[in-house]
């Protein structure tokens, strides 16, 4: 998923105010919320203790009070509203309201799937997975309708197309390489797919060529497996791109975009583009439709997305207001404002995503494994987690897997794996040179000619952290150069170019797509992932024993067993030093005083509209 | 004089083929991001962006699109599709417009009634502590940043975020027809952030220039022929120190109406320059050429009224 | 003579400026009958267009200090009221300026600036004002008045403006039209029109006028009195015949002969009057001239000369110690070409006058000089298009003394 803008680079910095340091390496860890989401620990800090009610791990989901219509703020625009397209956060926050994919996350947890559409998490133990781990056989809800005008029930066929139509160049899912397992995916182009049965109405089972059940079950979980109607969809889906999504839509969901009910389209109506969104209820949304283990309450009447206007103006806008949540990262001083005068409504959402330097692996100093350790070794992530503003928003990331994540505790937890270059926070000097050394330069320093090409973005304080990296590149003799463009225009143009060959990406970083950690390590370390353009393993990782074990992990059926396969990558991935862990992050959001927000611990915090209320 | 205009006009389009043509350039040679790149998304495979970028024709050579996107302006007077939404660029333009001509026209007249007085009386009474005070404030204005103005206004008088609530705050904008009250209320701060800094310029302008022309020679020339003090001061002195206000405040009309970023920015006022700016951000080029086309357009236009206008106050000056 | 109809008593006009006190006129007294012409000459700096500004009230200021009488059928102007005295100004007198391009509005039609000097004195109609309008353009002699009358001031040429703005003045038929240099800034041949204009016109109207200048060959022609002005002071006064024919104070014998003649031989140099014109602020001490006088003697140093009649003859006033029969031999050996050496020599010869008690004494002596050279602070901007005289070191001005 992608997330605003401003906050994959941009935390706070004047909660300095709040003072965190990290000082020494004695690990004294002191916890800033309840486990369940994962804990973010600093190892070696001092913790601000988070306030009441600024933690939503353990928030509480029902008998609340129904009601009411939601301001939702948001500085970026929509831009993919049909599910088979989205990835983008504010996106993800209608398509997760409006449609029902066949497995969901409920708020309080990020790794625990349930049952949406679905009525049962298929596994080995209920003939969910079989074959095994080729088949999967899910069953849906026999009632669910589809909004106006379509206004039927749904069948399994409806999601085979959703699938299917990933494919279609009109439509271009950017996540159909989960599904790559799935016989026939490969080739689909937007038909249909061989490896996809509907035996009847209500049954789905999907043939894979290779044992990657519980991959295909997480990414069931995407907004793409909501049921898309083929004879209302199909024609629009022949213009490019698609206009379902963007002049039309229906949903399954307990609220939807405010449209014409005779034909669907809500362009003008339910989403002015630039302007605003209108969220209704969806008056053939049926809430018995659900098993007991996941019922969204679908308390709020409406729903308002206000978009574009000022961070600085919105923040106070939203606490000293009513009936409203922002839904992009706060400005810095209104992070300050809310934990110092509002502290009941602003939450930290932990196991919000990460950031890492990357390194590219194949060319330049950084190609031999010891000057990346010495690398890591040098870099001081306590300044960095100061940069973002202390233990409120990020702690120290010592390996890649992160909190919320399934293998995150098996990998190491907050401490990660105990090698040498990983041990100190705040950065070793002499470990670093040591293992300079052992890449061949006596002196501890690099005598080479080379020089570190280094891009990072320009906004927020992106260029601070690229500053502590040159530092310790710098400090180990290297010569750098540093370029700081456009955030976008470093992910376009250099980082995610291999040809571009950039040595350091300092400002990158990464929020999975669901809790199988494969989501999180898969496509930035994977060797045959690298692609020319819109490369996302940055550091163009091609290790053949990490993938040999990432496809291992990728084809373990048994969940435990899995988890455990891609911990250990993770591992490798630590001893191989393929990037430096920087941070994990917790994301800030804020709520007026009258709204009783639920933050989806499995989305980065964001406000989930079909749990939030009004008091 | 109509031959003068027709020319001008001619000039005009030549200049705002050229301004588009820039544009384009700016575009491919700066470092932006691919429009296709940032559509595709995150590990979109080769394909997408290919099939991306051939629909949105990003794959001809620039000249190719140019030459495209100029005859499509002039023979079916379509100025392209937003990469994003896919709108039409032209709706989304026409939608914004309204914001910004209100919230242009509203404060010009704002700035015009307050600055005009304030600067012929602080020439009028140079020196007294009336004209130090009114200086003093218009310097003050002068050096403010409109976007700090703009958020101090709203941190005291917002009805939703300030101290003292009175007026509407961010985001409550709405159409002129869809509600009259609501419409000018709202925009009552939007009005006086752009007025302040602009009154101040011109009250500083005009007391200049009417220094300035109280020492010209027609002006004694006027006292001696035993007009009253007032005549002299408004009938000779403010009609010449005046003219050149006159053409200041066409080219800030022209500048302003291609939209106050920073303000509908801090207000939320859906206006052009808003449009502009976030889809810079998005690298949603149709957009952009379009928005400063028209940004240009108004400039040019503005230009030559100006021009024109001048010819009518000044009698010395003759186009052919 | 007759009542005099403007009866100037013993002015005083002083502007109070960063640097100092400006004392621009200080303290001249001059009468004009009916009918009558007064020339009033000087340099730039001489406080001439003082006088007459004051005369119409526009150096009335905050930093201006006016003393004295201007008696205007018996009233006095200076006391005046300024609703009263607007409604003297363009009607009872009038007054026409330098430059007549800025000195009409740039922006409005010459009929329309017409129109509304008459408007403003009277109730008529727009037609008939405009009617009046194009009467007094024929009047000054300019053709095709209808057509013009529409017309710009940019659309004139310069001796058709100055004729516009001489119709303008004469819209109500003032009693007194006092004219500001008003050849200056037109060629030779132009001036000469406008001249005859204003004599032809005096006639018709039979109205008096004071005209303004630093040509004294301008005023020969049509004043029937002059009055040189020096440093803000009349230093002689006399009828035309008198001043060109028995001149009597030095400064006028300088303007005389540095009047370029047709029929000097060729080669000749002018001669220029030595020196520039004195501070307003720090005047010289005793008489003004001094400094620039090549007939100096101690005495002239520190005694402040007074207007007295030149050889009897009461009309003919100046303000000279030298002795009269100095004086006239002096001029005689000007006219004849005779060395300046000698006829200084014949300045020495004349008897010291006595120095009165209260002159200047001996230690308080000036040059006229500043203490620090500023800029110039006369309210009005007279830039004579003629004469500049070069700053030549005059032997007889001495190392500085400042109080």
């Amino acid at each position: 998923m992608r997330k605003y803008r401003a906050a994959i680079v941009g935390a706070i910095v004047g909660v300095l105010a709040l003072g965190v340091t990290a000082c020494g390496s004695s690990s004294s860890s002191s916890s800033t919320s309840k486990s369940g989401g994962g804990s973010t620990s600093t190892p070696s800090a001092q913790s601000v203790p988070l306030k009441s009610g600024e933690n939503p791990v353990g928030q509480s989901l029902y008998g609340n009070k129904k009601g009411g219509t939601l301001t939702v703020y948001s500085s970026e625009d929509f831009e993919h509203l049909d599910p088979g397209e989205s990835y983008f956060e504010l996106d993800y926050a209608v398509d997760y309201a409006t449609q029902r994919p066949l497995f969901s996350y409920p708020p309080n947890s990020a790794s625990q799937l349930l049952p949406d559409l679905a009525t049962a998490l298929p596994t080995t133990a209920n003939g969910g997975i079989t074959n095994g781990g080729k088949t999967i056989t899910v069953h849906i809800q026999p009632n669910v309708k589809f909004s106006p005008p379509v206004s039927r029930v749904v069948t399994s066929k409806d999601v085979a197309f959703a699938l299917e139509r990933g494919d279609n160049p009109n439509v271009a899912n950017p996540y159909m390489t989960y599904f790559a397992s799935v016989i026939g995916a490969a080739t689909g182009k937007g038909g249909p797919w061989a490896g996809i049965s509907t035996p009847n109405n209500t049954t789905i089972v999907f043939h894979l060529n290779k044992p990657q059940a519980q991959v295909v079950i997480g990414a069931l979980s995407l907004p793409i497996t909501s049921p898309v109607p083929k004879e209302f969809a199909a024609p629009m889906d022949k213009h490019a791109p698609t206009t379902y999504g963007s002049t039309a839509i229906v949903a399954t969901g307990p609220y939807m975009l405010e449209s014409n009910p005779k034909t669907g389209v809500f362009a003008g109506l339910g989403y002015q583009t630039g302007k605003s969104a209108t969220l209704v209820r969806n008056p053939n949304w049926d809430a018995s439709t659900y098993t007991s283990a996941y019922k969204p309450p679908a308390y709020l009447d409406r729903i308002n997305v206000e978009i574009g206007g000022d961070a600085s103006v919105i923040g106070p806008q939203v606490l000293k207001g009513s009936d409203s949540v922002q839904l992009d990262t706060p400005a810095n001083s209104v992070v300050k404002l809310a934990y110092e005068k509002y502290p009941s409504q602003i939450t930290f959402t932990p196991g919000s995503g990460d950031h890492y330097i990357a390194l590219d692996n194949q060319h330049g100093p950084f190609a031999n494994v010891n000057v990346r350790r010495a690398a890591w070794a040098a870099e001081d992530r306590a300044a960095i987690i100061k940069e973002r503003g202390g233990s409120l928003t990020a702690a120290p990331a010592t390996h890649f897997i992160y909190p919320g994540n399934d293998g995150y505790a098996q990998s190491g937890g907050a401490a990660g794996p105990q090698v040498p270059w990983n041990t100190d926070v705040n950065g070793n000097l002499a470990v670093a040179e040591k293992y300079m050394k052992a890449a061949g330069y006596p002196s501890g320093k690099y005598t080479g000619n080379a020089v570190i090409q280094i891009v990072g973005a320009n906004n927020g304080n992106s260029p601070a952290i690229v500053q502590i990296f040159n530092s310790a590149l710098t400090s180990l003799g290297f010569k750098t150069h540093v370029s700081l463009v456009d955030q976008s225009v470093m992910y376009s143009k250099y980082c995610g170019v291999p040809k571009q060959e950039i040595d350091a990406c300092p400002t990158v970083g990464w929020i999975r797509d669901f809790a199988n950690p494969l989501t999180t390590l898969y496509v930035t370390f994977y060797g045959p992932a690298i692609v020319p353009t819109n490369n996302s393993n940055w550091g163009q990782v091609n290790n053949p024993q990490i993938n040999a074990a990432m496809v291992a992990a990728e084809n373990t059926v048994d969940q435990t067993a899995a988890t455990q396969a891609w911990a250990n990558v993770d591992k490798m991935l630590v001893n191989q030093a393929v990037a430096i862990p920087e941070d994990f992050d917790n994301q800030a959001n804020i709520e007026s005083g009258n709204v009783d927000g639920i933050n989806d611990l499995w989305d980065t915090g964001s406000w989930d509209f079909m749990f939030t209320s009004l008091k | 004089m109509a031959r003068y205009i027709i020319r001008r006009i001619l000039w005009g389009i030549v200049l705002l083929i050229l301004v588009s043509a820039l544009t384009f350039v700016i575009f491919v040679v700066f470092p932006t991001a691919n429009p296709a790149q940032l559509r595709a998304g995150r590990n979109a495979s080769p394909a997408i962006i290919r099939h991306i970028t051939v629909e949105l024709g990003l794959n001809h050579s620039i000249f190719v699109q140019f030459w495209d996107y100029m005859k499509g302006i002039f023979f079916h007077f379509n100025f392209g599709y937003s990469y994003y939404s896919q709108q039409p660029v032209l709706t989304l333009i026409a939608d914004r417009l309204p914001a910004t001509l209100s919230l242009t026209i509203g404060a010009v007249i704002l700035w015009v009634v307050a600055g005009i007085p304030i600067g012929i009386i602080s020439a009028i009474k140079r020196g007294t502590f009336l004209d130090r005070t009114a200086m003093g404030v218009a310097l003050t204005f002068v050096s403010m940043p409109v976007f700090w103005l703009a958020l101090l206004l709203l941190y005291f008088f917002a009805s939703d975020i300030g101290k003292f609530p009175l007026l509407p705050g961010a985001n409550s904008y709405v159409g002129l027809t869809a509600d009259p009250g609501k419409w000018f209320t709202s925009l009552i701060l939007p009005w006086l952030v752009l007025a302040a800094t602009q009154a101040a310029i011109y009250s500083r302008l005009l007391r200049g220039n009417l220094l300035e022309v109280m020492g010209e020679d027609y002006i004694r020339t006027a006292r001696a022929k035993g007009l009253s003090e007032r005549r002299v001061i408004w009938h000779h002195g403010v009609r010449s120190a005046i003219t050149p206000v006159v053409t200041v405040l066409g080219l800030d009309i022209g500048g302003l109406l291609g939209g106050a970023v920073l303000t509908e920015t801090v207000f939320e006022i859906h206006g052009i320059g808003l449009l502009n700016f976030n889809a810079i951000n998005e690298s949603d080029f149709p957009i952009v050429q379009g928005t400063v086309l028209l940004a240009a357009m108004f400039i040019i236009v503005m230009n030559i009224v100006v021009d024109v206008g001048y010819a009518y106050l000044d009698p010395r000056v003759k186009y052919s | 003579m007759s009542e005099a109809l403007l009866s100037v008593q013993e002015l005083r006009v002083a502007f109070h400026s960063d640097d100092g006190i400006v004392h621009a006129v200080d303290g001249i007294s001059y009468e004009i009958g009916a009918g009558k012409t007064l020339g009033i000459v000087g340099e730039s700096g001489s406080g001439k267009s003082v006088s007459s500004l004051t005369t119409l009230g526009l150096t009335r200021g905050s930093r201006a200090q006016i003393e004295g009488q201007m008696l205007f059928e018996g009233r006095d102007l200076i006391t005046l009221p300024d609703d009263e005295l607007r409604k003297i100004r363009g009607n009872d007198i009038a007054m026409i300026f330098q430059d007549p391009l800025s000195a009409l509005h740039p922006f409005y039609r010459v009929g329309a600036q017409l129109m509304e000097t008459i408007q403003v004195h009277r109730h008529v109609s727009k037609s008939a004002a405009k009617a009046r309008a194009v009467e007094l353009l024929e009047l000054v002699g300019i053709p095709d008045p209808k057509r013009r009358v529409d017309q710009y001031p940019h659309e004139f040429s310069g001796g058709m403006r100055q004729r516009a703005m001489i119709a303008m003045a004469l819209a109500n038929e003032p009693k007194l039209l006092i004219a500001d240099e008003p050849t200056t800034a037109l060629d030779v041949t132009v001036q000469a029109q406008i001249l005859a204009l204003l004599a032809d016109l005096q006639e018709r109207l039979g109205m008096a006028i004071i005209i303004i200048t630093h040509d004294l060959g301008v005023v020969a022609e049509i004043a029937d009195e002059i009055a040189v002005m020096y440093a803000g002071r009349i230093v002689e006064r006399g009828t035309t015949q008198e001043i060109f024919g028995a001149p009597q104070h030095p400064y006028t014998w300088g303007l005389l002969s540095s009047i370029p003649r047709l029929d000097s031989p060729r080669g000749e140099e002018l001669v220029p009057i030595s020196g520039r014109p004195p501070s307003l602020i720090n005047r010289p001490s005793g008489c003004y001239f001094h400094p620039r006088c090549p007939y100096v003697r101690d005495a002239h140093k520190r005694v402040d000369p007074r207007l007295e009649p030149a050889n009897g003859s009461t009309g003919h006033v100046v303000a000279c110690l030298l002795e009269h029969a100095v004086r006239d031999r002096i001029w005689d050996g000007i006219q004849s070409g005779r060395d300046p050496e000698a006829l200084r020599r014949m300045a020495d010869a004349s008897p010291s006058p006595a120095i009165p008690a209260g002159a200047t004494p001996a230690a308080e002596e000036s040059d006229g000089t500043d203490s620090e050279p500023s800029e110039s602070r006369l309210v009005e901007s007279e830039s004579p298009a003629g004469e500049r005289l070069p700053p030549t070191e005059s032997p007889y001005i001495g190392p500085e003394e400042t109080r």
